[in-house]
């Protein structure tokens, strides 16, 4: 039923929509929203309550309360009365068992209401022990608002828009409207946001409205994420005017959940926006000149307005609502009765002023007015309107608290409910909040933060300035995780030879922020090209570091334990990086390119670390030196096995005889035509050269030397592979076979530390350690059995250690491994066992030195 | 059911604050109340004052997410948090409060080979001292949560989890109330709104606590002030080798039962649980720089939020209620430093990250000892101060990374 056509209503009436509630097919016209809709079908119970299920209707109209919460396309907890109709929506009942009308979880308010007062379940289930498992099994299946997961998830855009404005003014209204069009005027650039649908066709010269939009919160830097539709503009703000108004609060009475009872802006909006008529009988209760207004609206809606009083000045008088069916049927004030289907109640107006205080701003309690104000601003935040206070005011809740007199419809805390915890010893907002729940419910505290404070000032006889607010947090309205997340990202790195490893069937892995190929189809195969024939690696995500400058060579010699002023240009050495308390941190290599100029590789995940690192220490001990990042300029590849050489020589001008270009030399030359840094290295245990070019070469050059080396089936190696050959050779992996605590004495690289060479990162500690001796040492293993990494070593029954690595060994069919091993069994030919799970243990004898070619010929050859 | 009908009061207030105390503890935690209420329980000693600067639990007490477990990495770890999940497990009645402590196990997933070989050792490590904790496959993964997605076609694909079907959730705020009621009835002392503002020492005591309401001298002062310990300890000349960081978390609207177990992801840096009101409760691991300043960030729950979505496609629609930050005081080993210090007669509890809350009533058993006997109890002598001059940590940073 709609009245007459009436002037300013947002419905189309040329445009008819429907959906379907609890089945039942629902007419609407477009411009209403689920809740009118539903309203101006007669419906009147929208839900029931989270603990007694007691029948809840449209209250406030404006999304500021939890009355009308409904799934909507399998979204719970919406709005209704905010979330325009489109069409076709399948919108279900929530928070119920049975039916809307006859739930018969509502015994809860009837017999249960005496013994669930405010924290009963803090007293209840403790004896027997054996019996709370089942309680809250009970308890968990009877709470709970919306379902989820039982309708497929709407197919659903959700993105994020990264915008600035010169003035962000939150809030449509007339002193939103004017403080937009005010800065317009003055050339800025000026977004207004307002969750309202119906300011959607708003126009102002010079400014882009958002709406309906949502400003969800105010984070540091002026940071507003504004949400609308699915889509998240993440607006940074030069100035934020906010312009939020301020909220109608109920009156607390007996009954004042009821449907029926109404606020002010709920009658203005059914009349005004949807030429909807509330009731048929009204009375009107209201502390302001809403009230007047609602009941002129009433009148012109045909409404019959039995009684209208203005609360202002006056004795507060006692109200009581009562119920017929679940819906208001009357009302008695001071002991006088009337009948009416609608009760229009309103204490008056707070201020809106969530996203101010999330902003910085203090709030202050106004005694007179009987609000809490926004007092100090902080720099670059406005307030213009009723959200400063001006024209606000509400009146204090009459005395006698009821068991039915809600402060708190959502979580359904009552008066009572709050004298009885500050009777508890709960005297403070903060901590009563917790334990009554009170405010932390859907409607974020809109209608029962001030009262909740006005109780408990009343209960304690503390003042409400001195109570104080709960803290205002984002978000302002509850929004869906999915819209908060935005679009789904992965934010990796590729290396340059991405596409061409992909063309040569690389399968990726994750390792850190890199996607690298795992394998190209057969790991096997490649750990057999590089020990018999030739592979190639993309190792481009090594860390490169060019470090020079006059004091480089004793910036390396006070950051790494071994000596690198001994390095000899166009040579290479291992080295390792600790922390000031000697735990190892990333181990790479140190390049000699000349006198005062190095390149320094790290781990792939190693290098943001290490570089941070580097420049810390390079400013704290004021040295001339450069560091460069130039892991992304370079690309690199790993070139290894018995052909390798023979390959290389094919693309390169650089002479690769073992007699001119040793293990551990540098050379730099062209290689298929690009400059390169080359240098020989055996990680892998086989003869192998490392070489750095810029990474605009990549491709060229990695596919001249696939082409040179297809007559010796080279293969593609992928991490896989290069985890089993290293094995073989007893490298570790940092963050493989170390952990946060490893240091080099655990590992057997102690005789790499120059003690003698005066300080470098971590020297004390190590030092400290070294006089004491490691309590565990990182050695090789051999086993009958292949363990998860992982799986703890026992010594004497307890465990002593842990497998880091560990692979059945493609040369020798024998299981090999690294572990952790109490130091005083770290030598070779020790025994110990290895947890296998379900009790089954396995035998391991310690293994120091390298599996394969122990003596490293094949890799100095 | 008479105490359910007519609670009564939890504990005093306004109650005014005395020239002295046997002993002060600076902190209204759940760890402070602990201590206070063991003190009274354990050793009869009453004479004992709680100082909160705010309200009590305001701290980490009520911003943690109230997950209890002891799969720990390290023996040491373990055989502690094991100890505190054993008096959890009976706190309800001890306390005779429900803490609503419900054992729904603790599922860490593993994306990576590497995860699982962390999953691997902690299940060793847990077995050995009777942790039931073990490494399940994808099936079981599947069957136990339905509502994960276990496809190969997301970011990180599940390969596995560690199972601890004895890690609990419970009602946070409960266990710090209930510790304060017990404490009060035995007769300590609980002082809100009561801030330490500083410590004058003489010698190697620390002689007088300074607070807006009048001095007080103590026989032994106990800082256990989580965060706030740096400046606690600075009072006293004494620094800390750890540093504070911000920690946030978040909770949903309640939804109908999803979640059985806490589901903890590394990789993604996240958790979360289904509390028995039905919201859903997530965190994060800590931000990666220190600070005090405690507002949320934006990126935090957008992170979150973007993963929560992924791992559970189910819960897209539903709506973030409300988010809230608090503070971490975290060491170089990611383990707690619970010690005597210089000072003959000031206590530290401090450094303990994520990781306060789980220990509070073992933390409380074993300092109320140490206050009242002296007595260094076997589970805390491997958190002294001495291990990092010793250079010997106890490395909890593999399963802190972010398994609350």
């Amino acid at each position: 039923m709609r009245l007459p056509r009436r002037d300013g209503e947002t419905i189309d009436r040329d445009d008819r929509r429907t959906f379907t509630f609890d089945g039942k097919e629902v007419q609407a016209y477009a411009g209403d929203t689920i809740g009118s809709a539903l309203y101006a079908n007669g419906q009147r119970i929208f839900t029931r309550s989270f603990k007694y299920h007691r029948p809840r209707g449209l209250s406030c109209a404006a999304g500021n309360c939890a009355g009308c919460l409904m799934e909507v396309d399998g979204e719970p907890s919406v709005k209704a009365c905010t979330r325009t109709v489109q069409g076709g929506e399948v919108v279900r009942s929530q928070t119920i068992s049975g039916s809307l009308e006859r739930d018969p979880m509502r015994v809860v308010d009837h017999v249960a209401g005496p013994v669930t007062p405010v924290g009963f379940y803090y007293r209840l289930g403790i004896r027997p022990k054996a019996a709370w498992p089942h309680i809250e099994r009970m308890l968990r299946r009877m709470t709970g608002l919306g379902r989820v997961g039982e309708a497929p998830p709407k197919p659903h855009r959700a993105d994020v828009e990264h915008r600035t404005a010169g003035v962000l003014v939150i809030g449509a209204g007339r002193s939103g409207q004017e403080a937009a069009a005010r800065y317009a005027a003055e050339g800025r650039q000026v977004i207004l946001v307002d969750e309202r649908a119906e300011y959607a066709s708003l126009a102002i010269d010079g400014v882009e409205v958002i709406a309906p939009g949502t400003a969800l919160g105010v984070y540091e830097g002026r940071l507003v994420p504004v949400h609308a539709d699915g889509l998240m503009h993440r607006i940074r703000a030069e100035k934020i005017v906010v312009a939020t108004g301020s909220i109608d609060q109920p009156l607390l009475f007996e009954g004042n959940d009821l449907p029926g009872v109404m606020t002010p802006s709920a009658v203005r909006r059914l009349v005004g926006l949807w030429s909807i008529r509330p009731g048929t009988r009204a009375v009107v209760l209201a502390a302001d000149e809403a009230g007047d207004e609602a009941a002129r609206l009433l009148r012109e809606a045909g409404t019959q307005v039995v009684e209208t009083i203005d609360l202002r000045g006056v004795r507060p008088p006692k109200v009581k609502a009562a119920a017929r069916h679940g819906l208001l049927a009357a009302v008695e004030i001071d002991g006088r009765k009337i009948d009416c289907d609608l009760l229009v109640a309103s204490a008056g107006r707070q201020p809106a002023y969530s996203l101010l205080a999330q902003s910085g701003c203090s709030v202050r309690f106004d005694a007179e007015k009987g609000i809490f104000a926004p007092d100090q601003l902080v720099d670059g935040v406005e307030a213009a309107g009723s959200v400063t206070g001006e024209g606000a005011a509400v009146l204090a809740a009459a005395e006698g608290a009821g068991k039915r007199t809600f402060v708190c419809p959502c979580e359904d805390v009552t008066a009572k409910d709050l004298v009885r915890a500050v009777g508890e010893g709960f005297e403070d907002i903060e901590i009563a909040k917790r334990y009554t729940t009170v405010t932390m419910g859907p409607c974020q505290g809109r209608l029962c933060h001030l009262h909740s404070v006005r109780a408990l000032a009343r209960a304690t006889g503390v003042g409400e300035a001195a109570l104080g607010t709960t803290t205002a947090r984002p978000p302002w309205q509850p929004t869906p995780l999915g819209d908060v997340g935005g679009r789904k990202l992965n934010p990796g790195k590729r290396t340059a030879l991405h596409d061409a490893n992909r063309r040569a069937g690389a399968q990726y892995v994750w390792t850190g922020v890199w996607r690298r190929p795992d394998h190209y189809g057969d790991a096997a195969a490649e750990i057999k090209a590089v020990h018999e024939g030739v592979g190639l690696m993309d190792v481009s995500t090594l860390g490169k570091l060019y470090v020079s400058g006059p004091d480089a060579e004793a910036f390396l010699d006070g950051v790494f334990p071994n000596r690198i002023s001994t390095l000899k240009v166009d040579r290479v050495r291992y080295g390792i990086f600790n922390t000031d308390s000697g735990r190892i941190i990333d181990d790479g290599t140190i390049i000699r390119v000349g006198e005062r100029d190095f390149l320094v590789t790290t781990s792939s995940g190693g290098v943001d670390q290490v570089y941070e690192a580097f420049l810390l220490w390079v400013a704290e001990r004021k040295l001339a030196v450069d560091v460069v990042n130039v892991s992304g300029a370079l690309s690199a590849v790993s070139l290894s096995g018995p052909k390798a050489r023979e390959v290389l020589s094919r693309v390169t001008d650089v002479d690769v005889a073992n007699e001119a270009f040793k293990f551990l030399d540098v050379r730099q030359g062209a290689v298929a035509g690009a400059s390169a840094l080359l240098m020989r290295i055996g990680f892998l245990g086989e003869l192998g050269y490392e070489i750095h070019f810029p990474s605009t070469a990549a491709e060229h050059v990695w596919e001249a030397l696939m082409k040179a080396g297809a007559e010796f089936g080279i293969l593609p190696l992928g991490v896989e592979a290069l985890k089993a050959l290293r094995l073989e050779k007893g490298h570790i992996i940092v963050g493989i076979d170390t952990d946060s605590e490893t240091t080099m004495l655990e590992c057997g690289m102690g005789p790499m530390i120059a003690w003698d060479k005066g300080e470098f990162v971590g020297n004390e500690a190590l030092g400290r350690m070294n006089e004491r001796g490691a309590d565990r040492a990182l050695v090789g293993f051999t086993a009958d059995d292949l363990p998860n990494e992982g799986t703890a070593v026992l010594v004497g029954g307890e465990v002593g250690g842990r497998v880091t690595s560990a692979r059945r060994s493609a040369v020798s069919g024998q299981v090999i491994g690294l572990a952790y091993v109490p130091a005083a069994i770290g030598s070779e030919g020790s025994a110990f066992e290895l947890d296998l799970g379900e009790g089954r243990r396995g035998g391991a004898k310690v293994h120091i030195g390298a599996f394969y070619d122990p003596d490293g010929e094949r890799m100095r050859g | 059911m008479k105490d359910l009908l007519r609670p009564g009061r939890m504990w005093r207030t306004g109650l005014p604050l005395k020239k002295r105390y046997d002993v002060v503890i600076i902190g209204g935690g759940v760890q402070g109340l602990a201590t206070a209420y063991y003190l009274a329980k354990n050793h009869g000693i009453t004479d004992v004052a709680v100082l909160e600067k705010s309200y009590i639990g305001s701290g980490g007490s009520g911003r943690n997410t109230a997950i209890v477990r002891s799969n720990y990495r390290t023996p040491e770890g373990a055989s502690f948090y094991q100890a505190s999940l054993d008096l959890y497990d009976d706190l309800s009645a001890e306390l005779d409060f429900n803490i609503m402590l419900t054992k729904r196990g603790v599922l860490s997933l593993a994306h990576s080979e590497r995860a699982l070989a962390t999953a691997t050792e902690r299940a060793s490590v847990n077995q050995k001292l009777g942790i039931d904790s073990r490494v399940i496959g994808l099936d079981e993964v599947r069957r136990r949560v339905p509502a994960l997605n276990t496809s190969r076609d997301v970011t990180w694909p599940i390969l596995g989890a560690l199972i601890h079907p004895g890690g609990a959730i419970l009602r946070h705020d409960a266990v710090v109330w209930g510790y304060a009621r017990g404490a009060d009835r035995r007769g300590v002392e609980i002082h809100p709104f009561t801030e330490v503002t500083g410590l004058d020492t003489s010698g190697d005591r620390v002689t007088k606590i300074r607070t807006p309401r009048g001095d007080i001298e103590a026989g032994t002062v106990l800082s256990a002030t989580a965060g706030w310990s740096s400046g606690i300890c600075k009072m006293v000349g004494l620094r800390l080798p750890m540093k504070t960081y911000v920690l946030q978390a978040f909770v949903t609207e309640p939804i109908r039962p999803l979640l059985v177990e806490t589901v903890v992801s590394t990789q993604m840096r996240l958790y979360v649980h289904q509390t028995t009101r039905g919201e859903l409760v997530a965190g994060a691991e800590a931000e990666p720089y220190p600070t005090y300043q405690g507002r949320s960030t934006l990126t935090f729950i957008e992170s979150i939020s973007r993963y929560l979505v992924e791992l559970f496609p189910a819960i897209r629609d539903v709506s973030i209620l409300r988010t809230w930050s608090g503070l971490c005081d975290v060491t170089p080993d990611y383990s707690p430093i619970i010690d005597r210090t210089p000072l003959a007669n000031f206590i530290v509890s401090a450094g303990w990250g994520t990781y306060g809350f789980k220990a509070a009533p073992i933390v409380g058993v074993t300092l109320s000892k140490l206050i009242a006997t002296n007595q260094v109890d076997p589970l805390i002598k491997p958190f002294g101060l001495h291990r990092f001059t010793d250079d010997r940590f106890i490395s909890e940073a593999a399963s802190a990374a972010m398994s609350h």
